[in-house]
């Protein structure tokens, strides 16, 4: 229970009066001479029992009703899971805010989302419970922290605005970490609030338990959580992905995967009306969704000859949450598909430089080129899309190093091969955390058979009609392992990870294959569709970075900082938006042209359960509030009145107790 | 502990005395005197009042033979008449501690004297004879029998004023004693609290009244003890040595009026079974007033009156 006046408690020891008043009363008693003292002694007997039960009755009623009265007067704050908490002002308060897109489904009566529905409860019960403390805000999208002087200035922010942004909880709970061990903020509550999506908490995630053992560390640490995770039925969502322009027989076409999503358990068909516009001309179409999703893989839209580049939008009405109804995209001319290896061995780089050159995409252009390792200067770094290092990794703050990780960050594709080591030999240099293991000579030599592999995302992800890759005849027979933080995508019987991706913030991807494509190291390269599948995945991944016009996640950075962009197309509401690259559009800068969407993931409706809720807060000390769109009660109501009333009702007890008794008719009626 | 220096003066009232001095004491039983007195006697005697006939038996004296009976029957009877005799007036008092209870002047104790003085004066003054049994720990102590004349009442005075509310008194005891000792019939006059279990009392009257005597009981309670009106915590000392008692009123007032009322209709049950004239007397009633009451309530006349008009 929390309180307003919580000085007011001091008073507590007043509850104390009323049996100090009965005891003194028993020592102030006056002394008679008494001569009828049979009656005495009979009454005292008869009456023994019942009247010390009588006395402790009116004594415990006035206690209560002073106990009662200074509760009132300190005005307790309470609601079901506020009861429970131990009272008390917190020295610092941080709030963590999910700002993912998801979080902006709405009530469709009142038009508030989850996100101002959080904020609003969460300035209500600061500003009754946390006056005086320090409340530091920590939002997703940028993980800003911003010092709050008054709760209700939560509501104004720019930093708590809506963004198409997905959230990252783990980082905002290291954000909060490193304030609390930073800031040395004493007593702490944190309040999260979320919606509860698998893709923005990651239960799955290594960090939690660094997370989870860093607070456990901490002492005074409370958290909040304060969830929405309720889904909206009939809730629309559309993305765009893989587009691509070219020339068709009629023309520019532009070529797309568009997805029509229905976030709902009902799959009857529903027709939805979708308004494209492309360059500001606007078209109408109507499409029916089956079954729950529409997905239309190379949909295809003309451009005419006169529209080489520009921008365009899918729009579908408004529903549940408006910050998935709109898809943006931009088009320009198709950059060059270049693969780079770097290797002095042919039978390795051959069978690359093969798969590499040959064209997935008719309209599309490939190139392939080999360098040795001594000639990787001259490696082409900005048009190349997929660059696979099959030589040593480079020491840590050299050229070569360094150049790796531009690469990287720039958002193209890497791919590390095994080097030819000696035995023995220094593995001790390692690119953004990942290492080669030392070459163990008495391993066991293959084949090895492929125990599993990730078909959900990935390299090795199932095909778009839903097949898994032919994997399943694969052998490996040499296999160098790696350590390092990352997401395996291939593994042995065995559990030796063959193929991952690191984990990172950066734009690009870093993969890393513990084998060779050579026949004497695999049958990778031999058994083909695997082989030409994951080469071609990475290299679309790296391309697109490539293009004059790219597709990107809403996000920190996703907006080059060394340009300056000029939003062609954004949602209604969001002109003034203070920070572009939170917000999904279409923007223009010196002839580039980039469009900017909610990711992915805030379209995957999976909702973090209890167990793993539980599971992840494990061992630290955490209150669930089940909150939802729909309520508008306060998360802490001030209950004075329950008090009062409890004081009233204490009072008419001892009232009636203390009633005189009836006075019979006098016993001398002389 | 009453004091015991009181003067005769200090509870014998002329005013009280000149007021009642018109109101006889009368027996409710025949008496059995040593002198002629104004009291029914259970023998035949000289008086004017005719009692019976009865047949001559050789032996009488002829004079008292009715000679009109004669005339008409032919045949010899005797003309019986009451004989009047003198009441022998013992007063039983209870100088147990409790009769200290009330204000130093105003004790049960004082009111006591006042009564027994006032009856032991009138007693004097139609001639009857006066005694004073006064009741001890074991049963009667300096207790003087009756006697009577001027001299004696002066004694029974001196030993009234001496009376001492002390300690524990067995007034049963007192009462079996006074019965076993006063040797003709009498009018026995017990003034107590009677602040003890009623019970073995029952026994004691009828002892009393199986040697003939007539008996009253004078029941002297103070009001605060009947309606026990207090209000707040209260230390009660026993007057007569028990240990003390600290006690809310407002939590047993109700079970303690139970107890005295169960009380008092049990000592009122033991009195009407034992044939005792039961005066329940509340300590806020003059004396005078409730000697005025008994003493009328024992005059034939005025309860012949009191019937013919109720």
């Amino acid at each position: 229970m929390n309180f307003l006046q919580f000085s007011i408690l001091a008073a507590l020891p007043l509850a104390l009066l009323p049996i100090i008043i009965h005891l003194i009363n028993q020592n102030r008693h006056r002394t008679v001479n008494w001569a009828a003292m049979m009656f005495l002694l009979d009454a005292k007997k008869l009456t023994k029992g019942i009247a010390r039960l009588r006395q402790i009755l009116i004594l415990s009623m006035r206690v209560l009703a002073v106990l009662a009265m200074v509760f009132a007067a300190a005005r307790p704050l309470a609601s079901g899971w506020l009861a429970l908490g131990s009272g008390g002002k917190a020295d610092t308060v941080i709030i963590l805010l999910d700002r993912s897109a998801s979080m902006e489904q709405q009530n469709l009566e009142t038009g508030i989302s989850k996100r101002s529905t959080a904020l609003e409860k969460i300035a209500d019960v600061l500003g009754k419970t946390a006056r005086g403390s320090r409340i530091v805000l920590i939002e997703s999208a940028g993980l800003e922290k911003t010092e709050i002087s008054d709760p209700s200035d939560l509501l104004d922010l720019p930093t708590t605005t809506a963004s198409d942004t997905a959230a990252n909880i783990p980082d905002l709970l290291q954000a909060a970490l490193d304030y609390i061990a930073t800031d040395q903020s004493g007593r702490t509550d944190v309040w999260l609030a979320s919606d509860l999506r698998s893709s923005d908490w990651q239960p799955g995630s290594g960090r939690w338990d660094t997370l989870r053992g860093a607070f456990s560390e901490l002492e005074g640490v409370s958290f909040y959580l304060l969830n929405y995770p309720e889904v909206e039925n009939d809730n629309l969502a559309v993305s765009v992905s893989n587009l691509v322009r070219r020339r068709g027989p009629e023309g520019m076409e532009l070529i797309m995967d568009l997805d029509i999503v229905k976030q709902s358990s009902d799959k009857e068909a529903v027709t939805v009306p979708v308004e494209l516009t492309v360059n500001g001309a606007r078209t109408a179409e109507t499409m029916t969704v089956n079954g729950g999703e529409l997905r239309l893989q190379g949909h295809t839209i003309s451009l005419g000859n006169s529209e080489t580049k520009g921008w365009g939008r899918i729009d579908l009405p408004a529903d549940g949450n408006n910050r998935d109804n709109t898809a943006f995209f931009v088009f320009d001319e198709a950059p060059v598909l270049k693969t780079v290896i770097v290797s002095d061995d042919p039978l390795t780089a051959g069978p690359i430089k093969a798969a590499a050159a040959a064209p997935v995409d008719s309209s599309r252009s490939y190139s392939s080129e080999i360098f040795p390792v001594s000639r990787q200067a001259e490696v082409p770094w900005d048009d190349t899309a997929l660059l696979f290092w099959h030589a040593p990794v480079p020491k840590p703050g050299s050229p070569e190093s360094g150049l790796l990780e531009q690469f990287v960050a720039s958002g193209k594709s890497l791919v590390l091969l095994p080097p030819e080591s000696v035995v023995g030999t220094d593995s001790s240099n390692d690119l953004m955390g990942l290492r080669w293991k030392p070459v163990n000579e008495s391993a066991d030599t293959g084949p090895f058979e492929i125990g599993w592999w990730r078909t959900d995302s990935g390299l090795l992800q199932n095909t778009r009609n839903g097949n898994p890759l032919p994997l399943g005849s694969t052998k490996i027979f040499q296999i160098r392992e790696f350590e390092g933080e990352t997401q395996a995508f291939l593994k042995l019987q065995d559990g030796r990870i063959v193929i991952a991706k690191h984990i990172n913030k950066l734009p690009g991807n870093l993969y890393i294959w513990g084998t060779l494509p050579r026949s004497s190291h695999s049958s990778i390269a031999s058994d083909g569709v695997a082989f030409f599948a994951m080469i071609h995945r990475a290299l679309q991944l790296g391309g697109n970075y490539l293009s004059n016009a790219q597709l990107r996640d809403a996000g920190k950075g996703s907006l080059p900082a060394e340009q300056s962009w000029t939003p062609v197309s954004v949602r209604d509401g969001d002109e003034g938006s203070l920070n572009l690259e939170l917000n999904a559009g279409a923007f223009r800068s010196e002839g580039k042209w980039l469009a900017l969407n909610r990711p992915a993931g805030e379209d995957d409706l999976r909702i973090l359960n209890d167990e793993s809720l539980e599971d992840l807060f494990s061992g630290l000390d955490y209150r669930v509030i089940q909150d939802s769109i729909n309520n508008r009660s306060s998360l802490a109501a001030e209950i004075w009145r329950v008090f009062l009333v409890a004081m009233a009702l204490a009072l008419i007890i001892e009232a009636a107790l203390c009633l005189p008794q009836k006075v019979e008719e006098p016993v001398t009626a002389i | 502990m009453a004091n015991s220096d009181s003067k005769v003066s200090d509870f014998l009232d002329p005013k009280v005395l000149g007021r009642l001095i018109g109101l006889p004491l009368d027996a409710r039983h025949a008496m059995m005197g040593s002198v002629s007195g104004r009291h029914r006697s259970p023998v035949r005697g000289s008086s004017l009042e005719f009692a019976e006939y009865r047949e001559y038996v050789p032996g009488d004296d002829t004079r008292r033979l009715d000679w009109r009976t004669w005339g008409r029957s032919d045949r010899y009877y005797i003309k019986e008449f009451e004989a009047d005799t003198n009441l022998r007036l013992c007063l039983i008092v209870d100088t147990s501690g409790s009769m200290g209870y009330g204000e130093a002047g105003e004790t049960r104790l004082d009111y006591t004297r006042s009564m027994a003085g006032t009856l032991a004066y009138l007693a004097a003054h139609q001639g009857d004879a006066i005694g004073i049994f006064p009741a001890g720990k074991d049963g009667l102590k300096d207790e003087i029998p009756a006697r009577r004349g001027p001299v004696h009442l002066g004694v029974v005075m001196d030993r009234i004023a001496a009376l001492a509310a002390n300690g524990e008194a067995d007034l049963v005891a007192a009462i079996h004693e006074a019965a076993e000792k006063i040797p003709q019939r009498a009018l026995v006059v017990i003034i107590s609290d009677l602040l003890f279990q009623p019970a073995p009392l029952k026994e004691a009257l009828q002892h009393l009244r199986f040697r003939k005597h007539d008996v009253a009981m004078f029941h002297l309670l103070d009001r605060n003890e009947i309606e026990f009106d207090f209000d707040r915590p209260t230390k009660f000392v026993d007057l007569e040595g028990g240990p003390s008692l600290l006690a809310d009123p407002t939590l047993i007032g109700k079970k303690y009026r139970e107890a005295v009322a169960n009380y008092l209709e049990t000592v009122s049950d033991i009195c009407a079974q034992t044939g005792t004239d039961y005066q329940k007397v509340t300590m806020d009633t003059p004396y005078d007033q409730t000697l005025a009451g008994f003493l009328l309530g024992r005059n034939p006349r005025t309860r012949k009156t009191a019937a013919n008009t109720g």
